[in-house]
């Protein structure tokens, strides 16, 4: 009896097991299979040199990008602060002074022509 | 991962809440007022034209004005001379229109510096009357 002869009459009964199986041991079984076939896969070198099997592999790249993760909130408070200590962005007075110091006078931005001016050249 | 996501939201809703605060703040109509006489003498001698009015402006008003004297200073003389002769005008439009004009000057200002070029020659010259230009241009 060779190996294929031999999978034939063991499907059978290994699918009669199969239906038997609870959830729990499904999915204990089904992570198995996925260990094992992590460790099947040719081996990789992390950053082209540490060799290490695929899993592995993947294990660090995952952990990597959740960490990068819970480090986004961090982030994006960190850039909001960084914006609001800029004075010149944070001084609404700034806005004024220039407006008052440029050639125009502040009447011509009250100008009807000169807004339909701007309109037009504005995308 | 829901603890996670929570945190995200909360986080980013902060990070905005803290990029809106200075827009906030510019327009706060509870600014208390400042009297005149509690303005520093710098404050006073470049806040000079509006000084007969000043008691009787709104504090966010005042407060914005303080604010763009601090930049005196720094000005070049030509935009000092306009800074002077320009601030009494200046605060007497109302609110809506130093807050048209702002919206005007900055979408103005957005233009790429041809187009701006343009525009300031043509309404100086259609609509100026020299009132744009100052003394010895």
């Amino acid at each position: 009896m060779n190996e294929k002869e031999f999978g034939e009459k063991l499907k059978p009964w290994l699918e009669r097991s199969a239906h038997s199986l609870g959830q729990v041991q499904e999915t204990r079984l089904k992570a198995a299979r996925l260990r094992a076939l992590d460790a099947y896969r040719e081996p990789v070198r992390l950053f082209g040199l540490v060799p290490m099997s695929a899993g592995t592999a993947k294990t660090i790249q995952y952990s990597f990008v959740q960490r990068a993760l819970l480090f986004l909130p961090l982030a994006a408070l960190l850039v909001a602060l960084a914006i609001q200590s800029f004075p010149d962005s944070a001084d609404p007075g700034d806005l004024d002074a220039m407006l008052l110091t440029q050639e125009l006078p502040p009447d011509a931005y009250l100008d009807p022509d000169f807004r339909a001016w701007l309109s037009k050249q504005q995308p | 991962m829901a603890q996670q996501a929570a945190a995200l939201i909360a986080a980013l809703a902060l990070a905005l809440l803290l990029l809106a605060a200075p827009a906030a703040r510019a327009y706060d109509p509870n600014t208390p007022s400042v009297p005149w006489s509690q303005l520093s003498p710098q404050e006073q001698r470049v806040l000079g034209p509006v000084a007969p009015d000043w008691d009787r402006m709104p504090g966010f008003q005042q407060q914005r004005l303080r604010s763009s004297a601090r930049r005196y200073p720094s000005l070049q003389p030509i935009q000092r001379e306009r800074f002077e002769n320009r601030l009494r005008d200046w605060t007497a439009m109302t609110p809506e229109q130093r807050r048209a004009a702002r919206e005007t000057f900055q979408g103005f200002h957005r233009l790429p510096p041809e187009k701006q070029h343009e525009l300031r020659e043509r309404w100086l010259r259609e609509r100026g009357g020299g009132r744009g230009r100052p003394p010895g241009r």
